[in-house]
């Protein structure tokens, strides 16, 4: 490891400078100068990491929350935040194609915009993650709570933060130890749940449009107006994170000038339509107001009220997978974002050592599930689901501000498979619409947010204000 | 010269027998050290803390196998799915075998088995090539229901081999279970030579064959590969993407 590429320069507080060398990047492996990395994630694995990660939230955890704030127009919540969501997945697409490595939105950040964005937006990242999780697990709570009541067994919500802390925990260690392959059942577990999700929806799509079963009396669309329609939003966001964490998986996917974009806006299209028939389906059926009422677990009495307990049972059984596949594929984001930052020497060297015993990087799992228990134990779903938003929404707006910027003066290396259509104007909304929407969170959650991101460029000032990696592939 | 593959897990100590080394001279060898990571684990990671370690180990086995006459070479790769490395590297080379290392002394006795549906023809030739004037004898080995069908080819197989030069005698084994047969037959050799069938529900349910054939006889077993429907993979591997014309 001694020479390191004469590409960057710089060294961080330790002495230590980034570890760049030059790559061949085929469909099937990235080539160094003397090793192979194989590209094992095909298509489906993907699409997999990328709606697994987004449907736990979005249909699971939000439909009561979000219908209590805007009413039956949490519809539209959800539709703005797909579509914000979609303006922001053309660009990371292209620059994954463009630069397919570890990292996603800190790598392109990093290249584009220079250190201090990307050490913002890196160290930013794996906070914002954590956050995200930690609102995953806190959900799993909740539906490990109810699937005990639908078992006879009733524990009352005091509960749901013991147990979220508990799985947490056995997730990093897992993570640590575990060293089968995951990913299949990943994928099955996501089949599983768009299974559940079609029949559930296709039935209580047509009981709400009054095809079959008794009419429900329409309920006023927007009862609170727009303003909270554009809150809701801003909140719901955290239900589209996970295309981004397709892009942190980038450097292991296959063909990615094909699968990267399909992956990501497949993903957000995917389960941006399901969010939305969600919401109609289950105001539809018990009206705002009790969804409110029913909470983080509205969609259990949702899937009672159409097919019975049989219904319930689905929904229950599906929210536990859903929030477990949210919580460990973030897990497995949060580690690779703190291995690309530390390979760029923004973090000590020492946080992507790997586990001789098992193989697994324990420094960065650790560092990812330690600050995770502490989040789960605050059992803050509102604002564990705010901030994680407010830090990705940072990064998403800086990734199309990044794409700009190297459009406009393309280095010889930008050469992406894909190119983004609609530009500038399409890269130019996702950056305004990703700083938009921060502006209507609760102050709470920007505070927090913003307190992060000083935090973070402290840090930059402080350990690795020497290095230099603006441009460098 | 006719191109093997030796995977070993690096990582992990696997190494190969001067047995082996001795049996595969007339080959041109390439050692595909590969590392296996759970999913946990980005590939690069792992490279940038055991490269260096593993080229050293990599460089050594390479010169056993005549890396200074040019006889081999390395590669070093890690990944998650080490059957998609392999095949991957395997097409890109246009290596006609590959080897499942085992331990082996000195090889004088090669069972090569020619059962089911594998390319009879270039297993015989890559035996020719493998055995070339050395003192070894060859025992070509075939499970079947069909007694008369089965002797035919046996004898086809023999008479080319016998041509060539070879020490060959012929086993045949008739309504017996076709794996424990070859393991059986296996026991007074020094190691096999076997073909890759298509994939079958039944070695998706117990494993690649070749694999149990290993895992049982102890000693090294070459793997003749079955490349008539890989050639479109291969030539597509050997195509620069896009991406590569502007790297430098």
């Amino acid at each position: 490891m001694g020479d390191t590429s004469p590409s960057t320069d710089g060294t961080n507080i330790e002495g230590e400078s980034p570890q760049v060398e030059p790559t061949i990047e085929t469909d099937e492996a990235t080539i160094t100068d003397d090793a192979e990395l194989e590209r094992t994630i095909g298509l489906t694995g993907g699409l997999a990491i990328g709606i697994g990660t987004m449907i736990g939230a979005g249909i699971f955890v939000f439909p009561g929350l979000a219908a209590g704030n805007a009413g039956p127009a949490a519809a539209a919540s959800f539709a703005i935040g797909a579509v914000v969501a979609l303006l922001v997945a053309l660009p990371a697409s292209e620059l994954a194609t463009a630069m397919p490595k570890s990292g996603g939105g800190y790598y392109f950040i990093s290249r584009g915009l220079g250190t201090l964005a990307g050490a913002v937006v890196g160290l930013s990242l794996w906070f914002g993650l954590v956050f995200a999780t930690a609102f995953y697990l806190v959900g799993f709570g909740f539906y490990a709570v109810d699937t005990l009541a639908e078992l006879g067994i009733a524990v009352g919500n005091e509960l749901v933060i013991p147990i979220a802390v508990l799985f947490g925990a056995g997730f990093t260690v897992l993570n640590v130890t575990g060293t089968e392959n995951a990913a299949k059942l990943q994928n099955g577990i996501v089949a599983l749940l768009l299974s559940i999700l079609v029949v559930f929806l296709g039935y209580g799509g047509l009981d709400a449009a009054g095809i079959v079963g008794d009419p429900s009396a329409p309920e006023q669309f927007a009862p609170f107006g727009t303003m909270p329609i554009l809150t809701t939003a801003a909140l719901v966001f955290t239900s589209y994170l996970g295309f981004a964490q397709v892009a942190t998986v980038a450097g292991e996917m296959k063909d990615p000038g094909r699968n990267l974009p399909l992956a990501m806006v497949g993903s957000v299209i995917i389960v941006g339509v399901l969010y939305v028939v969600t919401i109609f389906v289950a105001t539809s059926a018990l009206g705002s107001e009790r969804l409110a009422e029913l909470g983080e677990t509205a969609m259990v009495e949702v899937g009672r009220h159409y097919l019975g307990a049989a219904g319930a049972f689905a929904i229950v059984f599906g929210g536990l997978l859903a929030t477990m596949s949210s919580a460990n594929a973030s897990v497995l984001s949060t580690s690779r974002s703190i291995y690309a930052v530390s390979r760029d020497a923004l973090l000590p060297k020492r946080a992507s050592r790997i586990n001789l015993r098992y193989g697994t990087p324990h420094v960065a799992l650790g560092m990812a599930g330690g600050p995770i228990l502490v989040l789960t134990a605050t059992g803050q779903v509102e604002l564990l689901a705010e901030v994680a938003s407010f830090l990705h929404l940072i990064m998403y707006g800086l990734i199309c501000v990044a794409l700009i910027a190297l459009r406009r003066n393309e280095p010889d290396w930008y050469d992406p498979d894909f190119r983004v259509p609609g530009y500038p104007i399409v890269p130019a909304l996702g950056a305004l619409a990703s700083f938009a929407l921060i502006g209507f969170m609760q102050p709470a959650s920007q505070l927090i947010g913003l307190a992060i991101m000083l935090v973070t460029a402290g840090w930059y000032f402080y350990y690795a204000r020497d290095v230099t990696l603006k441009g460098k592939l | 010269m006719t191109r093997i593959l030796v995977p070993l897990a690096i990582l992990e100590g696997e190494s190969v027998s001067a047995g082996l080394t001795t049996l595969l001279e007339p080959m041109y060898v390439t050692v595909l050290g590969y590392h296996v990571l759970p999913e946990q684990t980005p590939p690069d990671q792992a490279r940038l803390q055991f490269e260096d370690r593993a080229t050293d180990a990599l460089e050594d086995l390479a010169a056993e196998f005549g890396a200074d006459e040019g006889t081999a070479d390395y590669r070093l790769v890690f990944t998650h799915n080490k059957k998609q490395t392999f095949d991957r590297v395997a097409a890109e080379m246009r290596s006609d075998a590959y080897a499942i290392p085992g331990t082996t002394g000195p090889v004088d006795q090669l069972l090569v088995a020619l059962t089911g549906d594998v390319a009879v023809d270039r297993i015989v030739s890559f035996v020719t090539e493998l055995v070339g004037d050395r003192d070894i004898g060859v025992t070509l080995f075939l499970a079947t229901d069909d007694e008369h069908a089965g002797q035919e080819s046996l004898e086809a197989a023999a008479v080319t081999l016998f041509d060539a030069g070879l020490h060959v005698r012929t086993e045949l084994a008739v309504d017996e279970p076709p794996l424990e047969a070859l393991v059986d037959a296996a026991a007074d050799h020094d190691a096999i030579v076997m073909g890759e069938r298509a994939p079958s529900l039944r070695s998706l349910i117990f494993g690649e064959e070749t694999e149990r054939v290993a895992a049982e006889s102890v000693g090294p077993v070459l793997v003749v590969r079955n490349t008539a429907d890989r050639d479109d993979t291969a030539d597509a591997a050997d195509q620069p993407s896009p991406s590569d014309v502007d790297d430098s």
